[in-house]
């Protein structure tokens, strides 16, 4: 699937420059974080006159949580099972995980990158990381890059499927609020 | 004349060029060594260049020359969250040093926004004891015409930098405007984006040039290269202070990284060949930059006499 297949910006005034610029800042910082491809559309709204900088966008959905097969190589031994991790990134995750389900005392770990857990229950299953939780972050993270650095007056309305982040130097008010969402609403209608 | 020269090669004998230097009667700027490299950057009379070409040539070393050679230039950003950094700061601030001049980033504690923006007295002062300041703005030509409240009270001349095309009269308080910087959230490499830096570079080098022809209307009582030679000889502490440019060199003066209240009597005795002390040519305070000791050279409409 095309990463951001639609993608507008729409800055008011004679600032045909900074809306080309915001474009490639936009993608550059979405590329950076690993972003790109879990947004369908993204609508963004600059009045540079108000100031207040708006940013709508639609998620993919589906982003499954990361179970331990996903991130290791899970065997059954004699009697125990043995997981074997293809890198060390969620080691932290799966332990508490681990140690909340079987109890500290069935959790071997005889090298780095291998555990060992004493039981017939096989861990397989359980979910080590939501990955939905950590992609929120870092899309939140990478709006409050993108906006402009003065506007510290910022709103983040997250859905299950969408998110609108506005962001102004002076205050937030209802009426801004429902002007920015009267203006993406007619952006995605046009 | 002296010419400000650039030299990088091997460390084995690189220490017969700064003899060469001496001999000549130039002056040694600054000198790095990255493992078996080393760079040098010097003063040297232009007429006996030749002289020096023919010693590096056989020392398989190379010589540039480095217009901004002892100068010290402002890189100022509205702040230094990751907005404005590091891509295009760090790329100015280090194309600054490649072409001689000893670049310091500033970021300012209020610097953001289109009507928040304001800078105080002290930072205004940090950057006034520069030859010159260069601004990155961002991408939208509103903010950047609304910001010029930043440099107003800015006294050496300021390079903005920015996104789009402004024509230059709508910045009256700026020496020169650079389009294409802007916000960037990548390193320049590309041919378009070199050229950008070039052209800061430019309009530095024309703002230096200003200021020294300004400094020839009413001559310093002595050069800032030898008023460094001297406090490096007689303030031998200076060797031992732990920045990598103990002495940084201005167009008025020098900056000495020693603490002022321990180093000021010490550095006002400095006595020269002519028989005046430094204190008698120059004025000498504590720097903005964190206890340093600055040396502001009188002109010789001031002392009535030039060494």
């Amino acid at each position: 699937m095309e990463p951001l297949e639609v993608f507008k910006v729409e800055v008011t005034g004679d600032e045909e420059f900074g809306s080309k610029k915001y474009r490639e800042l936009i993608m550059d910082i979405l590329q950076d974080l690993g972003l790109i491809r879990s947004i369908g559309h993204l609508y963004v709204y600059i009045d540079i006159k108000k100031p207040v900088f708006a940013v709508y966008g639609l998620i993919r959905t589906n982003i499954p949580p990361l179970n331990v097969q996903d991130i290791g190589d899970v065997l059954k031994l004699d009697g125990v099972y043995q997981i074997k991790l293809n890198n060390e990134e969620h080691m932290e995750q799966l332990l508490k995980i681990l140690w909340q389900t079987y109890g500290r005392e069935r959790i071997e770990q005889p090298a780095r990158d291998v555990l060992i857990v004493v039981s017939d229950k096989s861990p397989a299953e359980l979910e080590v990381v939501d990955v939905k939780a950590e992609f929120r972050q870092d899309l939140t993270d990478a709006l409050i890059r993108v906006a402009p650095e003065g506007f510290r007056n910022r709103r983040n309305e997250m859905t299950e499927n969408s998110f609108l982040f506005m962001a102004a130097e002076e205050t937030l008010t209802p009426e801004l609020i429902y002007e920015i969402k009267e203006k993406i609403r007619s952006m995605e209608n046009a | 004349m002296l010419e400000p020269i650039m030299f990088t090669g091997g460390v084995y004998k690189h220490d017969v060029v700064m003899e060469l230097v001496e001999d000549l009667g130039g002056y040694i700027l600054q000198k790095n060594i990255t493992q078996s490299e080393v760079i040098l950057l010097f003063l040297v009379p232009s007429e006996d260049l030749p002289a020096m070409q023919d010693l590096v040539k056989e020392l398989r070393g190379e010589l540039t020359r480095a217009p901004l050679a002892g100068t010290e230039v402002a890189v100022v950003t509205p702040t230094l969250a990751i907005h404005h950094l590091p891509h295009v700061a760090c790329d100015i601030a280090e194309y600054l040093r490649r072409n001689g001049a000893k670049s310091n980033m500033i970021g300012l504690a209020r610097g953001v926004g289109r009507e928040i923006s304001q800078i105080n007295e002290y930072e205004t002062m940090l950057i006034n004891e520069h030859d010159s300041a260069v601004f990155i703005f961002g991408n939208f030509a509103e903010c950047i015409r609304k910001k010029e409240n930043l440099y107003r009270n800015i006294n050496v001349p300021v390079v903005i930098a920015g996104g789009p095309d402004i024509n230059k009269k709508d910045l009256p308080y700026a020496f020169e405007y650079v389009p294409s910087v802007g916000r960037i959230a990548h390193r320049s490499r590309k041919a378009t984006e070199l050229v950008t830096l070039d052209r800061i570079i430019a309009a530095i080098g024309r703002a230096l040039d200003r200021t020294r022809a300004e400094i020839t209307k009413d001559p310093l009582t002595t050069s800032p290269p030898r008023v460094m030679d001297a406090v490096r000889e007689q303030v031998p502490e200076v060797e031992y202070s732990y920045s990598p440019l103990p002495i940084a060199l201005n167009l008025t003066g020098i900056r000495i990284k020693l603490p002022y209240e321990k180093y000021k009597d010490k550095t006002q005795e400095v006595r020269f060949d002519e028989g005046v002390t430094l204190k008698e040519i120059a004025v000498i305070k504590p720097s903005r930059m964190k206890d340093y000791i600055s040396v502001r050279i009188l002109p010789s409409s001031e002392t009535g006499f030039v060494f």
